[in-house]
């Protein structure tokens, strides 16, 4: 008997998995736990495994297809086995919520038949972008859930396709033109071809990149972010002596005792922890009609991954000692950058810290991680004079801190407060640690 | 100072249409011609031949029906009442066009237009202002430099319309369109027709093996290739042929068909780009001067009416709003209305190997359709042939020798213009019995799938 395999519930937040590549075909042999495909949730990438034995009969998305959880991605059975294509979308859903979290189950095909539906695009949608050339991973939603619907592919057709543009333009790797050079203003195949880098064209003058997984969550939580906040940055300069001399301490420490790895980084997010058990007013999310401050700092560490910027979250942040800290960020961080770290590791910050200090920036304006209301910007240390107790002109260490805040829940004097206090903290980080 | 939207000068199928075009659009327009209106086309080109084409038809039917049971005592041509039915024919599509002109309430004036500057026509004294001016002059036959050419017996094609008894003998000189479509009609009459062709093949647009069986097909026409006249005597024409052999040839009647040269004489002091084949024009018929346009033989980018006709759309849509509309050449079908006819459009398997454009093609017998085969006999010449591209299967040329080729190639042209592949044209359901079925077979032979 055919079974289907579901993309696997990923935590509780995870609402779709976009399909990275499969790593089997229609034909080849899986076993209980062999990985089918990787999945990208909105932060990580998983890999699905089968949870049936048998012959792969059908895939029944592409990759790059955006599949909701606990619906059927693969139909596995016998060799040459007659299946039934999955049912409808809406009584997946309705299954869903009432399956397992966390694993892939498997669950009979029901009798209901309908062709597949596209996820992430309804069916309509699916036959309009068929029909019309249009691909779907290139078209922006406005379905419910971020579905794509019809609307938004036939928004996107201009004039319509002759026969041979719309071949070409479902191969992929060419822009359509709104108005081709075809009768009616039809799009032809050489207007297709002339938006084709090809190999006899050497220099292409642009390469679109179709905007998709990571890149594209991170485009819309940007523009979310500045569009529904009113957000103001300012900035200052922190004495950073104290951070360098303890980095040098550190460093200089009995091997055994674990401490050669702390950063400068680390002793920033330790100081900045710190400062937020003390301003709960920062470590807090706007929600509209309320802000929500939180007992525990979860502090959300902006990384640069090669897919893209993800925020591995730091549990607890406050509780920690420098070194379970800076231990914790550094496992969270490598997990991020390989791809491995659970969805639930990747969101629920109350407050992000952004570190560019290592490429020398002195200064600039992070964007807030909505819904929370505030983040550090963290810049490099640079000698800087100052006015010592004496009167006279020093020259010292500083480090640049940017920091953003929500003017709809925070105000600037409390906010400038909050940036005083930790500047002072992160001057006197060796007296903080031993709070 | 009568102050118009367009000034159209010229007539012809580009002027005429341009003029009422924006007629129709509620702009002022005035139309300037010099003689009648038509131009070549209504006057002394398509139609007046298409006259003399359908008695000559009538008669060659007659007496070549003996096969299909007609058996005709004693056929005889006048020529005289074939030229009336001409004459009667250009006077009903003149007045044709004049009443157009009414309706799409263009103002007309005959008389020689001086064109003074981009805004401002002179017609017979009268001084006309205008935004727009559409040039559309059209082109007249060239007269080559051959020792003889101006004898009173060496006729072009205007005069030789003129015409009111048929020839004995005529030697036609150039093979293209017009001299085939005259060495057809007055063979089919019974004029000895000689056709010398300075090429090695007639019909320079036509695919090679559809002018070979064309010329298989005119029984009754010497046609002497790669051959070049020397002189045109009172009684002879003397040419070289191939061999460079100097020969010469009796007749008493020469036809020049040795091309067009573009009517630009005038627009000189305008400061427009002219070069040898006519005003320079972009693809939307755009002169170098921003408010001058030019449209059908005038620009020499396609010497046909029908081209001339959509040049004038395209002229008129980008003065009066349609910016994006541009003039596409890439699907216009010639035909010559010859005895088989022979139609095409778009590229011929030659001109897709010079574009280094990989093609496929597939040619039929017209013997294979039963239409075709009833009608004129299991003898009869005739040929379909379909070039498809060979990556994409977009039907990139279809050409025709036989009956209705005329009438049906405008079906190759709404094919290539939507860029059909032959895998969407095997979905169309064509007529049966009819000649046009064999496009339909050529695409299926091309791929066979379902």
């Amino acid at each position: 008997m055919a079974e289907q395999v579901l993309m696997p519930k990923q935590g509780n937040t995870v609402e779709s998995c976009i399909i990275v590549e499969w790593n089997v075909k229609v034909g080849d042999t899986v076993e209980v736990g062999t990985v089918l495909c990787s999945a990208e949730t909105d932060k990580s990438t998983i890999d699905v495994e089968s949870t049936a034995a048998g012959t792969i009969l059908a895939l029944l998305y592409e990759e790059g297809d955006d599949v909701p959880v606990m619906l059927p991605i693969a139909i596995v059975g016998e060799e040459g086995e007659q299946f039934e294509m999955p049912q409808t979308e809406g009584q997946v859903e309705e299954k869903a919520s009432e399956a397992q979290p966390q694993t892939a189950v498997a669950v009979a095909p029901e009798p209901e038949v309908v062709r597949v539906a596209a996820q992430g695009a309804s069916p309509r949608a699916r036959n309009a972008a068929q029909s019309q050339g249009v691909r779907l991973d290139t078209l922006g939603a406005s379905g419910p859930k971020g579905r794509i619907i019809e609307r938004d592919v036939l928004a996107a057709v201009g004039e319509p396709l002759s026969p041979v543009a719309k071949a070409a333009a479902l191969q992929g790797g060419s822009v359509i033109p709104a108005r081709g050079s075809g009768i009616g203003g039809r799009v032809v195949g050489a207007d297709l071809a002339a938006s084709v880098s090809s190999e006899t064209a050497p220099q292409a003058e642009f390469v679109d990149i179709p905007l998709k997984g990571i890149r594209k969550i991170t485009a819309e939580r940007m523009m979310q972010s500045i569009s529904t906040t009113c957000q103001f940055t300012m900035t200052a300069w922190a004495d950073a002596r104290a951070l360098k001399r303890l980095r040098a301490q550190f460093k200089a420490a009995r091997s055994e005792l674990g401490l050669g790895g702390i950063t400068i980084g680390d002793l920033v997010l330790y100081a900045t922890a710190k400062t937020l058990v003390e301003y709960p007013s920062h470590n807090a999310h706007f929600l509209g009609d309320k802000t929500r401050q939180f007992s525990s700092v979860d502090l959300g560490i902006a990384t640069d991954t090669p897919r893209g910027l993800l925020v591995p979250v730091l549990r607890f942040s406050e509780r920690m000692s420098l070194r379970e800290l800076s231990d914790a960020s550094k496992t969270l961080i490598s997990k991020a950058r390989e791809g491995k770290a659970q969805p639930d590791e990747l969101s629920g910050s109350t407050f992000t810290v952004s570190n560019v200090g290592a490429f020398g920036i002195e200064g600039f304006t992070p964007v807030l991680n909505v819904p929370e209301v505030a983040i550090l910007g963290v810049g490099t240390i640079t000698v800087k004079p100052v006015e010592d107790e004496d009167g006279d002109i020093i020259f010292t260490d500083q480090i640049s801190l940017s920091l953003t805040v929500d003017h709809q829940a925070v105000d600037g004097a409390e906010a400038a407060r909050f940036l005083r206090t930790l500047s002072d903290n992160i001057a006197a980080i060796d007296l903080l640690l031993a709070l | 100072m009568e102050r118009y939207d367009l000034i159209v000068i010229g007539s012809g199928p580009g002027g005429y249409i341009a003029a009422q075009r924006a007629g129709t659009l509620g702009k002022r327009v005035l139309l300037v011609e010099e003689k009648e209106l038509g131009g070549v086309c209504t006057n002394v080109g398509c139609i007046p031949t298409k006259s003399l084409l359908a008695g000559a038809k009538r008669y060659k039917s007659a007496i070549d029906g003996t096969a299909f049971g007609l058996e005709v005592e004693k056929a005889h041509f006048n020529y005289a009442t074939a030229a009336a039915h001409k004459d009667e024919t250009v006077k009903t599509l003149r007045s044709g066009i004049e009443f157009l002109m009414k309706s799409s309430k263009v103002e007309v004036v005959f008389g020689r237009a001086e064109v003074r500057d981009p805004h401002t026509v002179v017609v017979a004294e009268a001084v006309y202002q205008t935004d727009h001016l559409i040039i559309a002059t059209g082109s007249r036959p060239a007269l080559p430099p051959i020792p003889g050419a101006d004898a009173p017996h060496v006729l072009t094609s205007d005069e030789i319309l003129a015409l009111t008894e048929r020839p004995e003998s005529l030697v036609i000189i150039g093979g293209g369109v017009i001299g085939v479509e005259f060495a057809s009609l007055f063979s089919m009459i019974g004029t000895r027709i000689t056709v010398i062709e300075m090429m090695d093949e007639i019909l320079p647009m036509a695919d090679a093996e559809f002018a070979k069986l064309l010329r298989r097909e005119m029984k009754g026409v010497e046609f002497l290739l790669g051959s070049t006249v020397e002189r045109i005597g009172e009684k002879s024409v003397t040419y070289t042929n191939k061999k460079g052999e100097r020969k010469e040839i009796e007749s008493t009647m020469v036809l020049l068909s040795v091309g067009r040269v573009p009517n630009v004489e005038g627009f000189e002091a305008l400061g427009l780009d002219i070069d040898r084949s006519g005003i320079r024009v972009n693809d939307r018929m755009q002169t170098n001067l921003p408010t001058v346009w030019a449209v059908g033989d005038v620009n020499g980018r396609s010497l046909l009416a029908h081209s001339a006709s959509r040049m004038a759309e395209v002229a008129v849509a980008n003065i009066f709003g349609k910016k994006e509309m541009r003039m596409r050449y890439h699907a216009i079908p010639t035909v010559v209305y010859s005895n088989p006819e022979v139609a095409g459009c778009g590229l011929t398997e030659d001109e897709a190997k010079r574009l280094s454009i990989p093609v496929k093609s597939q040619t039929i017998q017209m013997r294979s359709s039963g239409r075709f085969i009833a009608e004129e006999g299991k003898r009869a010449g005739g040929l379909v042939k379909v070039i498809a591209h060979q990556e994409s299967g977009a039907i990139v040329g279809i050409h025709l020798l036989g009956s209705y080729a005329s009438e049906n190639i405008w079906g190759a042209a709404a094919l290539i213009e939507a860029e059909l592949r032959v895998q969407d044209v095997k979905e169309i359901v064509f007529p049966h019995p009819s000649v046009n079925e064999l496009i339909k077979e050529a695409c299926f032979q091309l791929d066979p799938s379902l």
